[in-house]
């Protein structure tokens, strides 16, 4: 699975991060950097989670 | 078979979850108990015709969206639980263990999962042809009312100092509507203290904003147009009135049940009602270090729901809530991130920049020596805000203060 971000639409807050620290990080800028983009097996649950909690909905996984 | 139980002490077995509710608490309870490995039957019941969406996108992007209203959406769930749409829990029997819906049928569970939310608060008006002037915005529907109606640029009152009046007024008058916001404290002082208020009251006031420092006490028609009464006993005229004047917990369908304490739903530190009930988002209280209260809001709702699953499974072996408070908004140009209790008393001490509005980043520190950073037009990870607000490690001690004593 593949993690996609709608950057026009991510607004920075880094909820994702907090989540899935391991897949993504909001780098000097405060730009959300996608780490992983290909999600494995192990990582799927917290993709999910990145996803689910972002409140302006800028991830999603296909 | 159904309602099968392990001895105390071991782990319950569940073969039957029912969540009432379909917002982010019912949807990211469902996701966190699949997550879990529960794969027993999931029923997720909910009064709203559509999927779970966003609430915070609705007073902010969702007022600006070009087109079609998009910043809702949250993305498809997975846990593939049956999802009785459109339908509402009338009533719970914790005795028989099941819910009475409003089709008729009623709906056995070994583990419940409360998540029903809250609506808004209306103003009081004795005058019912008034009552189709006031907007609120909680729902899908709202928020689609409210693009409606200010596509014409209506004038508008809207009621209420909080972050949702705030940012309802902000989406108004970036929608060209003339705006009056009637409020008898200083706009978001009670959510984040003096300081940050006179900052956003500033901004707003730059906007074009006018505030009417009273309270609004009813609403009336004349003329076919609305007139809020306020409390110093003048009215405010306007084509469209929307207020923000707080949300009430749905703990209607629960009257009878006997789970409630004095009208409220209150859980443990594992957000349990009992054993095989548990509860989270905006309709639960819960234990925090500044005692048991409801904490409406996003991140608040996220975090409760994980708890309250893994508690339904796995009972004390599961984790306690660490509720760590984050809140935000983004209103006239300011957008704010802030980790920690609220609101601030005082000034902050600055990390990054200066008073004024401009980009800045700041800490203040509460008396039980516990803080709170704000971050203001200031991108920063929240891992980064929320080290910056207790950065002591001996702080990690203070969660002391939300265990109840066994
Ligand atoms: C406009 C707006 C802006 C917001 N902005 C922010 C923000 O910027 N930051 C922030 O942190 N928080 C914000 N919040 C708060 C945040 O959205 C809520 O805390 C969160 O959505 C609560 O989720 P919930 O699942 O507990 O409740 P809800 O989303 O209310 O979900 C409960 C669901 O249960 C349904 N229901 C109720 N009773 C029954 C019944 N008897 N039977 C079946 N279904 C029932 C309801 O219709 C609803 O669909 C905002 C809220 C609103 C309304
Ligand atoms: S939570 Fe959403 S808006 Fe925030 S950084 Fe992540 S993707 Fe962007």
């Amino acid at each position: 699975m593949e993690i996609i971000l709608d950057r026009p639409r991510c607004e920075g807050h880094g909820l994702c991060e907090e989540v899935a620290p391991q897949l993504m990080h909001l780098d000097d800028d405060g730009e959300l950097v996608l780490d992983v983009v290909h999600v494995d097996e192990g990582q799927l649950e917290a993709a999910k989670q990145a996803a689910r909690v972002c409140p302006v909905a800028a991830l999603r996984l296909a | 078979m159904p309602g099968r139980r392990t001895p105390p002490g071991l782990t319950v077995q569940l073969e039957r979850i029912v969540v009432v509710g379909h917002g982010i608490a019912g949807l990211t309870a469902s996701d966190s108990l699949r997550a879990a490995g529960f794969d027993g039957e999931l029923t997720i019941v909910g009064d709203e015709h559509h999927a779970p969406y966003s609430r915070p996108a609705l007073s902010k992007a969702a007022l600006l969206d070009a087109e079609e209203m998009t910043s809702h959406q949250l993305p498809a769930s997975t846990h593939e639980a049956r999802e009785l749409l459109g339908v509402r829990a009338l009533q719970l029997d914790p005795g028989l263990k099941s819910v009475v819906l409003d089709d008729g049928s009623i709906l056995p569970y070994d583990g419940l999962v409360v998540a029903t939310g809250s609506r808004a608060r209306r103003l009081a008006s004795a005058d019912p042809a008034a009552r189709r002037h006031e907007l609120t915005l909680r729902t899908l529907e709202d928020a689609l009312e409210l693009r409606r109606r200010i596509v014409d640029k209506p004038s508008v009152v809207v009621v209420g100092g909080g972050a949702l009046g705030m940012e309802i007024a902000s989406g108004c008058l970036a929608a060209g509507c003339d705006v009056t916001l009637a409020s008898h404290r200083q706009p978001m002082a009670q959510q984040l203290g003096r300081y940050l208020s006179e900052v956003f009251l500033a901004a707003g006031l730059d906007h074009g904003l006018r505030l009417a420092p009273s309270q609004a006490v009813g609403l009336r028609e004349a003329d076919g147009h609305p007139l809020v009464e306020l409390a110093d006993g003048s009215r405010l005229a306007a084509d469209l009135v929307v207020s923000a004047i707080g949300d009430i917990p749905n703990t209607g369908w629960l009257a009878d049940s006997g789970i409630l304490t004095n009208g409220r739903l209150e859980v443990d530190s594992r957000s349990r009602v009992r054993p095989d009930i548990v509860a989270a988002g905006d309709v639960a209280a819960f234990p925090t270090a500044r005692g048991v209260g409801r904490i409406p809001l996003w991140t608040s709702a996220i975090e409760q729901s994980k708890t309250a699953a893994l508690a339904l499974l796995n009972g004390d072996d599961a984790p306690e809530l660490e509720f760590r408070p984050y809140f935000w908004t983004e209103q006239f140009g300011l957008s704010l991130k802030a980790s920690g209790f609220l609101p601030l008393e005082g000034t902050p001490e600055f990390l990054e920049g200066g008073p004024g509005g401009g980009p800045a980043l700041m800490r203040w520190t509460h008396q039980d020596s516990s803080g709170t950073a704000v971050a203001l037009n200031y991108r920063i990870p929240i891992p980064k805000l929320r080290r910056l607000a207790n950065p002591a490690p001996a702080l990690v001690e203070t969660p002391a203060l939300v265990e109840t004593p066994a």
